[in-house]
């Protein structure tokens, strides 16, 4: 279900910007009533909410995982300053 | 006692010693314009014009270098993995105490081994359909959370995290520890790509790769069990291996090939910034152009609500009223007008009437006689005889009198 979830917001940046950028098209044409106009901007503001909040949506991780027996692994913070131990590449 | 007898021997500096054993390999007539045949590795074409590299098989290596002088004549184009057959002197590197071969000529005698093993694997895999750009997976847009397999102290995960956190903050990125050279390299990489489609099937993609090396330390992505572990990974491989010029056999498995691990984020990570702008512009248009089809509504309904208010019946009624007003108006004032003008016509007859009236005519002195009592007016003489009454009207008053004559008048 959270993989549905999931699959109906990845539309959504892609082709929230793509019905967006269509919305102002039509917009533009005028030749619109004033209800079509005014429902046209409802969508394409929620379709512009959408852009942003899936911009924001995640937050910043750097993890390293660790392996353990049985397919479990544990994850901990990772940081770039351990410039200390040897670089290999 | 000891010590003195340490004392006794002869010191020598590190020079001193270096020169000497610099000496041993002069005298040494094998060491002198000797043929070397090797494969070439880890070649360096330095911008001073020298060359330096190794000549190696499968035992051992050897240091080596080229001077400008001698490569201008060269009728190929060194590069690692070539077969290749050099003379020259073997000497000391005195500044590092390192011996190596000074190189004054050589010439190309075929591929060399691990070049030779990556065209074949590259041509059997690429029979069997590993390399196939219709399977290459599409990688999303926006990601949201990749692992990166490689060494956590190389470079490579510095580049390519600073990189990724640069363009796009609001992501999750899981690091993967494995070595990316040596004989278990190919196969902890393979391991781990297996067990991340397995605990983490919704990664966005994999990065493996390394920081650029010489030949066999790019070899384990060369490896045939690696190459296969891409192929069958449901999750999206983004090779990047080494330096631009480097390919390898992963590079041409993998769903994307980036010439460098910084390279690798640029190419699979959004800008946020210009995304965010993007959306901000689309967003700005669409309320600029509603505010416009406001305006126009807004305009079109005023013009239709003056016409509209133009044909209320009740405007209409109001419009009547006040024409009736201004006629009424303007009647009262013709009125008063017609009024004025008969007044004065009035008072000019009334004037005359007062003239013309005989109580006027009585003022001035004239007089009324009447015959009584019949009370005619008496206009001649023939109306009346001697002794009969009459009255006479003067202004104020009758005067009553007998008539004793009568005279005619003849005319």
């Amino acid at each position: 279900m959270s993989e549905k979830k999931k699959k109906d917001k990845e539309i959504s940046f892609e082709d929230s910007l793509k019905k967006l950028e269509e919305i102002v098209e039509e917009l533009e044409k005028g030749e619109l009533s004033l209800d079509e106009a005014l429902k046209l901007y409802e969508e394409g503001m929620e379709f512009s909410d959408k852009c942003m909040a899936r911009l924001n949506e995640s937050k910043q991780k750097v993890e390293k995982l660790t392996r353990e027996e049985n397919n479990k692994y544990k994850t901990e913070p990772f940081s770039l300053q351990n410039k200390d131990e040897d670089v290999n590449f | 006692m000891s010590s003195n007898q340490f004392n006794n021997k002869k010191v020598y500096s590190v020079s001193n010693i270096t020169s000497h054993i610099q000496q041993l390999f002069k005298s040494d007539p094998l060491l002198q314009n000797v043929t070397i045949v090797g494969e070439l590795s880890n070649f360096k074409y330095h911008s001073s014009g020298h060359m330096y590299f190794v000549l190696k098989d499968d035992k051992s290596q050897i240091k080596c270098v080229m001077f400008r002088g001698s490569n201008l004549g060269l009728s190929f184009n060194p590069c690692d993995g070539m077969g290749v057959r050099a003379t020259g002197d073997i000497r000391v590197y005195e500044k590092r105490g390192e011996y190596q071969f000074y190189v004054m000529q050589m010439v190309e005698v075929g591929k060399g081994a691990l070049f030779a093993a990556f065209e074949q694997l590259k041509l059997k895999l690429k029979a069997e359909g590993l390399f196939r750009q219709d399977i290459k997976k599409t990688l999303p847009k926006i990601p949201r959370k990749i692992a990166v397999i490689t060494s956590p102290t190389g470079a490579a995960i510095r580049d390519i995290i600073s990189v990724t956190l640069r363009r796009f903050p609001n992501i999750h990125i899981i690091v993967v520890p494995a070595q990316v050279q040596g004989n278990e390299a190919a196969s902890q990489i393979s391991d781990n790509i297996k067990f991340l489609n397995k605990v983490l099937p919704n990664l966005d993609f994999i990065i493996i790769g390394r920081g650029g090396g010489s030949i066999e330390e790019l070899w384990a992505f060369n490896e045939e069990i690696l190459a296969r572990e891409i192929y069958h990974s449901t999750i999206p491989i983004v090779s990047a291996v080494g330096h631009e010029t480097d390919f390898t056999i992963s590079d041409f498995v993998a769903d994307l090939r980036a010439p460098t691990p910084s390279g690798a984020a640029e190419m699979t990570i959004p800008d946020m910034e210009s995304l965010v702008m993007n959306v901000s512009l689309v967003r700005s248009k669409l309320n600029r152009m509603v505010k416009y089809i406001l305006e126009l509504k807004e305009q079109k309904y005023f013009t239709v609500f003056e016409s509209l208010r133009y044909q209320n019946p009740k405007s209409k009624i109001m419009q009547h009223t006040q024409t009736l007003d201004d006629l009424i108006t303007r009647l009262n004032l013709n009125m008063k007008h017609i009024i004025n003008i008969n007044e004065n016509i009035l008072n000019k007859y009334r004037e005359k009437i007062i003239t013309l009236s005989p109580k006027g005519v009585l003022k001035r002195g004239y007089s009324i006689c009447f015959k009584i009592p019949e009370r005619t007016i008496i206009k001649k003489t023939k109306q009346i005889k001697k002794n009969d009454n009459i009255d006479v009207m003067v202004s104020d008053g009758i005067i009553s009198a007998n008539v004793t004559e009568r005279r005619s008048v003849n005319e």
